[in-house]
């Protein structure tokens, strides 16, 4: 029993870490030379489709994805000119807050912790960006 | 959006050097200089979900947006929602009042533009009558101020002429609910969507026009994958996503499809005919009271295979969705503009209501016919307050001579002062104005010069010299701006106090965040300085504050089923919104009516569970309803058929998401989606430009080839100001609701 929480703790770290590497190694929103649609049109999903299809299409089989709820209410425009900043990774505090600060101050008594959603839900790999809706017709087709 | 491989290759390469490069958070460091010293309650300024917002103030300044927690949206809002600020900043704010001169509009003072403005309506009714002014107002205007326009116009001004965008999007829906239940607004709450089995939604885009209810539909489906979603729209929308069963059928025909339902749940057995017997009157569709066997003969005409017929949906479909319907444990139906913008919209909304009450879905917790509305107040702010050219505060009816005569005792006035005839409705409003038979019109949060259908006859009747209209508007850019004759500066959103009642009668405060800008003035203020130079009888608008307002419609509610008594400012200060009926302090609001336990306009000893106490014999109405086709079906002329509506990123006439950056470059300009099928016939490539035609106008749009729409369907959305789809739209309207017919109309298209 005792090995299998030292396991759990030593693979829960070793997550912990992956995370925080991952989240360490993002770029910062300035950094990034994002091509500019030709008619100013803005559908992230169409473009992001074929050069991060992995990531448009997890974003797109998501409980976001489903709900409609794109790529620039969270990462903002990539011009910079939008009504929040651009960011590669959202700020929790101002971006997820929004809509999930209930789930965040439930988080933040329940384990603690600054309530930075990155931690815990990798965005564009599960729970924020995973598949929702399984048995949908949308998966079925 | 025409992507190259090289520019895919280059982005691919800047997206791999991601992983390489440091230095994340100074987009955080950012973000936070904006956060708020302080968050006021408010509710979200689009549609009629109504979702509460907490408004985040920073230095006397909208910073941001959250949830409200305790709202009925548990603190979600959807891409519109959590966007909003930068609207209220939009440098094309109207920020002082305007004078037309020489065809031009001139900054002017309040007291020469409101002098100018009286003068014009005194005028007016010197010289042609009362019913020579007007009033348009808006299902985006607060409780209050519908209430005070509509009893400044019908007790101050003896004008019936009241009237309001409403109308072209919720009016069958109260025609529907009065004749069926007689009252008006659901009879559930949103709260049904927890413990609903079945959804059945039609002529509605949830997912893009209410996209808080769907993702809370989408919920209950994710968290039980046995409960069942029936999507019946002639477009595969993305509501249609989650859809167990996706119903495309040809525009116009779903009459054939709600009775065919009907049908098929009778011959299976699957009516609660212990409910009907009890509950459910049968009535043809001239009145007349018959039995359920002249129903079973009436539905004869409309057997699954007949209906396939007509609408083009397989027999086996319709018998699979009719199973599913009776079947589940709990069924909501859901509707919207795909029902109510129709000439038969009352009729679709009695059938939908029909399956209920065949069923026995109703006033269980999770079953219930559920109208939605497009606006944020449609239903709090029009509906109830009764600001229809017809109607009077609390469902009352002007014709009946008693409703006049309680409410004119209750507004302490002398009998007779409110005029016995109705006004005129929305249509017939703006088609006396464009023939300057209607000499002044007050427009008030309202764009009807983008909104109106067949719009072009109506703007050729705004440029007229004889005739005036005043417009009270948030923003420079609106359509309507550059036909008025004065322009008001309003002060916008969270700029003012007052109250929204959405969809579920839930009525909730917007508390005053910041202070109007520049020279703005809430409508209540603009309205009120209005009826004073009008010399209104005092005793019509005794009011100090808006709050006063709210106090005198709970009174006048107080002896109707509206009762919201209870809702008094106090507590909508304190709580989230509360659902009426509630007609006490201690009463924790309505979630279903018409049952015996639940709806406080019920004794708790009556003698049966439920009671439709809207009818005489308490009996709601299963009505014989026939399909009938649209005003203007397609023929060999004009072969398919137009319809327009929403995308999730825009609402209504744009003034509003068209001023946040990213909700503007995601549909920076409206098109026209067309089925693979027909592009291939028509040789339309995605981003070609395509001709429309109607009998009325012709535009060009650029093409969004897809499967979307059915084959022979186009879909236009209406948010564009500089390619405004009404031109080709019809003003045809529903005898009953008097609703125009914006979903259907006969169109040819070509490649340009």
């Amino acid at each position: 029993m005792k090995s299998k929480i030292t396991i759990t703790k030593t693979l829960a770290g070793l997550g912990a870490a992956f995370c925080l590497c991952f989240f360490a190694t993002q770029v910062s929103a300035a950094s990034i030379k994002h091509l500019k649609a030709p008619d100013d049109a803005a559908d992230c999903y169409t473009c992001h489709q074929k050069v991060t299809p992995r990531v448009a299409q997890n974003w797109y089989e998501s409980k976001h994805g489903v709900a409609l709820m794109k790529c620039f209410v969270c990462h903002g425009q990539p011009d910079g000119k939008g009504s929040i900043p651009f960011a590669v990774v959202p700020d929790a505090k101002s971006v997820c807050r929004k809509c999930h600060e209930p789930a965040m101050l439930r988080m933040e008594k329940k384990f603690g912790i600054d309530p930075n959603c990155y931690v815990c839900h990798p965005f564009h790999q599960n729970s924020m960006h995973h598949d929702a809706y399984k048995k949908s017709i949308s998966k079925k087709e | 959006m025409k992507v190259t491989r090289r520019e895919v290759l280059k982005t691919a390469a800047a997206a791999s050097a991601l992983a390489a490069i440091g230095s994340p958070l100074t987009t955080v460091a950012k973000a936070a200089d904006n956060e708020p010293e302080q968050w006021v309650k408010s509710v979200c300024r689009f549609c009629g979900t109504g979702c509460g917002v907490m408004v985040g103030i920073k230095g006397g300044k909208v910073v941001t947006v959250k949830g409200d927690p305790n709202n009925h949206n548990s603190g979600f809002l959807c891409l519109k929602g959590a966007l909003m600020p930068p609207i209220v900043y939009s440098k094309d704010r109207v920020t002082k009042p305007y004078i037309r001169k020489n065809g031009k509009l001139e900054p002017a003072s309040w007291d020469e533009a409101m002098s100018l403005v009286a003068s014009k309506f005194k005028a007016s009714i010197r010289d042609h009558g009362p019913t020579s002014v007007a009033y348009y107002g808006s299902g985006q205007a607060l409780t209050e101020e519908s209430y005070l326009a509509n009893k400044i116009w019908k007790a101050g001004l003896g004008s019936n002429n009241v009237e309001g965008n409403p109308r072209l999007c919720m009016a069958s829906a109260v025609g529907g609910y009065v004749t069926t239940f007689g009252k008006d607004e659901p009879c559930g709450s949103y709260s049904d969507i927890d413990s609903a089995t079945c959804f059945f939604i039609i002529g509605s885009n949830m997912s893009e026009c209410h996209p808080i209810l769907f993702k809370r539909v989408a919920a209950r489906k994710q968290a039980d994958p046995t409960v069942k979603v029936i999507v019946v729209d002639p477009r595969k929308t993305n509501t249609a996503r989650i859809a167990d069963e996706h119903v495309s059928f040809k525009p116009g025909t779903d009459l054939a499809i709600l009775n065919s339902m009907a049908y098929v749940i009778i011959q299976e057995e699957l009516d609660n005919q212990r409910f009907h017997n009890k509950y459910v009157t049968f009535m043809t569709n001239d009145k007349q009271k018959v039995d359920f066997d002249a129903y079973m003969k009436f539905l004869e005409d409309y057997t699954p295979e007949k209906a396939e017929k007509i609408s083009g949906v397989p027999a086996d479909q319709i018998r699979r969705i009719a199973l599913m319907f009776a079947e589940a444990s709990a069924t909501t139906s859901f509707w919207c503009m795909g029902l109510n913008q129709r000439i038969r919209g009352v009729w679709a909304n009695n059938l939908v209501s029909n399956l209920h009450l065949l069923t026995g879905h109703i006033g269980k917790t999770g079953a219930s016919p559920f109208s939605l509305t497009g606006q944020p107040n449609a239903c709090g702010g029009v509906r109830d307050t009764g600001s229809l050219c017809h109607l009077l505060p609390a469902g009352r009816l002007i014709k009946k001579p008693e409703h006049r005569a309680k409410l004119e005792e209750q507004w302490g006035l002398k009998p007779g002062t409110i005029a016995p005839k109705p006004g005129l409705h929305t249509i017939a409003l703006w088609n006396a104005f464009s023939e300057a038979k209607v000499k002044a019109m007050f427009v008030v949060c309202s764009n009807p010069a983008h909104s109106l259908p067949n719009v072009n006859i109506y703007l050729e009747g705004m440029k007229r010299k004889d005739n005036f209209m005043v417009l009270s508007e948030p923003f420079m850019d609106a359509e309507t701006v550059k036909y008025c004759d004065v322009l008001l500066p309003a002060a916008f959103w969270c700029e003012k106090r007052g109250t929204y009642g959405c969809s579920e009668r839930r009525y909730s405060l917007l508390m005053k965040s910041v202070e109007p800008m520049g020279e703005c003035k809430p409508d209540y203020d603009i309205l009120m300085d209005f009826a004073k130079r009008m010399n209104v009888d005092p005793k019509v608008i005794p009011f100090k504050n808006i709050d006063d307002v709210w106090n005198e419609w709970r009174e006048v509610s107080s002896v109707t089923p509206y009762n919201f008594m209870g809702i008094t400012r106090a507590r909508m200060e304190k709580e989230s919104g509360i659902l009426w009926p509630c007609p006490t302090e201690d009463h924790p609001g309505t979630k279903i009516r018409y049952v015996r336990g639940k709806d406080p306009n019920i004794p708790k000893d009556y003698k049966n569970k439920y009671h439709f106490y809207g009818k005489k014999d308490g009996r709601a109405v299963i009505w014989f309803r026939p399909y009938k086709g649209a005003a203007e079906e397609p023929d060999a002329d004009y072969p398919m058929v137009l319809t327009t509506g929403r995308v999730i990123d825009h609402w209504h006439t744009g003034t509003m998401t068209m001023k946040v950056p990213e909700l503007r470059r995601s549909f920076p300009k409206a098109y026209v989606e067309v089925n693979v099928e027909d592009a291939k016939a028509k040789g339309i490539k995605n981003g070609d430009d395509v001709i429309l035609e109607t009998r009325r106008d012709t535009m060009t749009f650029q093409a969004r080839v897809s499967d979307v729409c059915r084959p022979g369907l186009v879909f236009v959305p209406w948010y564009d100001a500089n390619l405004l789809i009404n031109k080709l739209t019809l003003n045809a309207f529903d005898k009953g609701s008097k609703q125009p017919e914006y979903k259907i109309c006969a169109i040819r298209i070509k490649k340009a």
